[in-house]
């Protein structure tokens, strides 16, 4: 088929449109697709990226309405807000996968068919953030006065998988996914609830993983 | 020393072209960088570079440790055309790093999208060899630099595309004769759909000069490396066997077709004043085809697809002496191949 606005190049692109209930479909080639404005869509035609936009494209398609508060998220560490992160498809340091997990979690599932690695993990340096960010982490939240946000970050980081870790891991994973829903249905009470098992989920695993490294220790002794 | 795509041999059955790893980490100490001024940016290059600047004695190789900026426009795009880097570091103007091997089979460059990435290449099906080369290399760098990891996202990158592995394997097929189909982008579409991506290596829109289709992975969070390297050489060799059944088929039936095409692109290649990328990709792949084929012979054996990167523009324009003239690529082209052509055999030219 033909595309129906230049009528020369091959269609390749079939675009639904439903107005009031009405359905209409039209049928264009790539590039005047592009010329023409799909909104945030349209990031989907950039010859330059096409494959990382895609994301750019899912949330701004999503996020419309959350967009306003969403917007006012900021990564602590190196300032990345959530619109820029819509905008560019970038993250700006590894923290942003925390502060963002929430809001994008699903996108990423949908870009990539899962959400959770598999394969190899590195094998030096095993402490998924090192103290010194972690550090930094804290005397920022500590000028900036930042919420329970950066705090629990900390607390989520000193958490070391284990055997007993992972099924917590998946546990919190669920929570997670949860206050993610809860928070789009607008269900703030049962996000709040989320929220507070997630905490008291995360302590426990802390204190066991402090314990743990104890008895370890004490058996080399 | 041979570069490593001048040993890409022509054998019959064998339509693999090159084999490619790419891992992308990231340094936990900085922030990504497009979040890095030119200053920290540039600290980020020098502490990396220092940091493995050992890398030769365990690699042994010598290598070439330079920065971006230093390399003049034209080189700097033809190590893009030989596949060193990518376009976005090509045309990037903050301090990028590059560590390059004599032989261009493995290059890191820091401070591109991801503080480093990692590339491993080789001729023709390798993927198996160059695993083990590539996880040798990461642990080489991680002894050194801890990652950026998370026990859910596993190696965190800057874009989300590259999330989990941080792994992209790519397999180059050769499919002159299988592309000629009219099934061939069904076989395609079809073979998308277990996660890979297909894609011409040279041309525009639709047409892909020469025949070259790379194969990757899409997808690189919730798959192991093994299960990626799999799947991309899986793909690749059923190409290349369904690619080896329409070669066979054309040359029991067509064989005088088949040489009398092969000869005719040599001819043509031989005495041309004027080519242009089109021509010359096509022409090369038809001799590729007939030389794998054995219907053709050369004096001696040679790699051809040395001269498909030779006669990117911009590594045309490399070889020229004194002014670049970019008016002039066709006329360059077919001097370059003139030149390079490898000689026929006696009874060949009987």
């Amino acid at each position: 088929m033909l595309c129906e606005r230049c009528k020369i190049r091959e269609a390749t692109i079939q675009y639904t449109e439903v107005v009031n209930g009405i359905k209409k479909e039209h049928n264009f080639c790539t590039q005047c697709a592009k010329e023409m404005n799909f909104g945030e869509v349209s990031a989907i035609f950039d010859s330059e990226f096409p494959f990382a936009k895609i994301l750019s494209a899912l949330l701004g398609e999503e996020g419309k309405e959350e967009n306003a508060d969403f917007s006012q998220i900021v990564c602590p560490n190196c300032h990345t807000t959530y619109q820029e992160f819509v905008n560019n498809s970038m993250f700006g340091c590894p923290d942003c996968y925390e502060v963002f997990d929430l809001l994008i979690g699903d996108s990423i599932k949908q870009l990539q068919g899962s959400d959770q690695h598999k394969g190899k993990h590195p094998k030096y340096g095993v402490k998924i953030v090192p103290q010194s960010a972690a550090d930094k982490m804290s005397t920022e939240a500590d000028q900036k006065k930042e919420t329970d946000q950066t705090q629990e970050k900390g607390k989520a980081v000193s958490g070391k998988p284990d055997a007993e870790g992972a099924e917590k891991a998946q546990e919190l994973r669920l929570l997670r996914k949860k206050l993610n829903q809860a928070v789009k249905d607008e269900q703030y009470e049962i996000a709040a609830a989320c929220r507070d098992s997630i905490r008291a989920l995360e302590k426990k695993t802390d204190k066991k993983s402090a314990e743990n490294s104890g008895k370890g220790g004490g058996k080399n002794a | 020393m041979l570069k490593w795509y001048e040993q890409v041999s022509m054998e019959p059955d064998n339509n693999y072209i090159s084999s490619r790893i790419r891992l992308v980490r990231n340094w936990n100490e900085y922030n990504f960088p497009n979040k890095l001024d030119v200053i920290t940016g540039g600290e980020l290059v020098e502490r990396l570079e220092f940091g493995l600047k050992d890398l030769g004695k365990m690699e042994k190789e010598e290598f070439l440790s330079t920065t971006t900026d230093k390399i003049p426009e034209t080189e700097r795009l033809a190590m893009k055309e030989r596949r060193i880097f990518n376009s976005a570091i090509a045309g990037k103007a903050s301090p990028t790093g590059l560590m390059l091997s004599e032989s261009e089979d493995i290059s890191i460059v820091f401070n591109g999208d991801d503080h480093i990435r990692m590339q491993l290449l080789a001729p023709n099906e390798e993927l198996n060899e160059l695993i083990k080369k590539a996880d040798k290399l990461d642990d080489y760098v991680n002894a050194r630099f801890s990652y950026a990891f998370d026990e859910k996202y596993g190696y965190l990158t800057s874009f989300p595309t590259n999330v989990g592995t941080g792994m992209r394997a790519n397999v180059v097929v050769h499919l002159p004769a299988l592309s000629e189909g009219k099934q061939f982008p069904n076989l395609i579409a079809g073979m998308t759909r277990f996660g890979v991506t297909i894609r011409g290596v040279y041309g525009e829109g639709r047409e892909n000069y020469g025949a070259f289709y790379d194969v990757s992975n899409s997808k690189t969070l919730g798959m192991s490396e093994r299960e990626i390297l799999d799947l991309v050489s899986k793909v690749a060799s059923q190409l290349n066997s369904q690619e080896n059944q329409v070669r066979e088929m054309s040359l029991k039936n067509h064989r005088t077709e088949r040489q009398d095409e092969a000869c005719k692109s040599y001819g043509l290649m031989k005495y041309a004043r004027k080519l242009s990328m089109r021509d010359a990709l096509t022409f090369l792949s038809q001799v590729m085809a007939g030389i794998s084929d054995g219907i053709i012979e050369t004096k001696m054996p040679c790699s051809l697809y040395k001269l498909v990167l030779g006669i990117q523009p911009n590594n045309l324009l490399m070889k020229q002496n004194g002014p670049q003239d970019k008016d002039n690529l066709d006329i360059l082209r077919a001097d370059y191949i003139r030149k390079e052509l490898p000689e026929l055999k006696e009874e060949m030219n009987g």
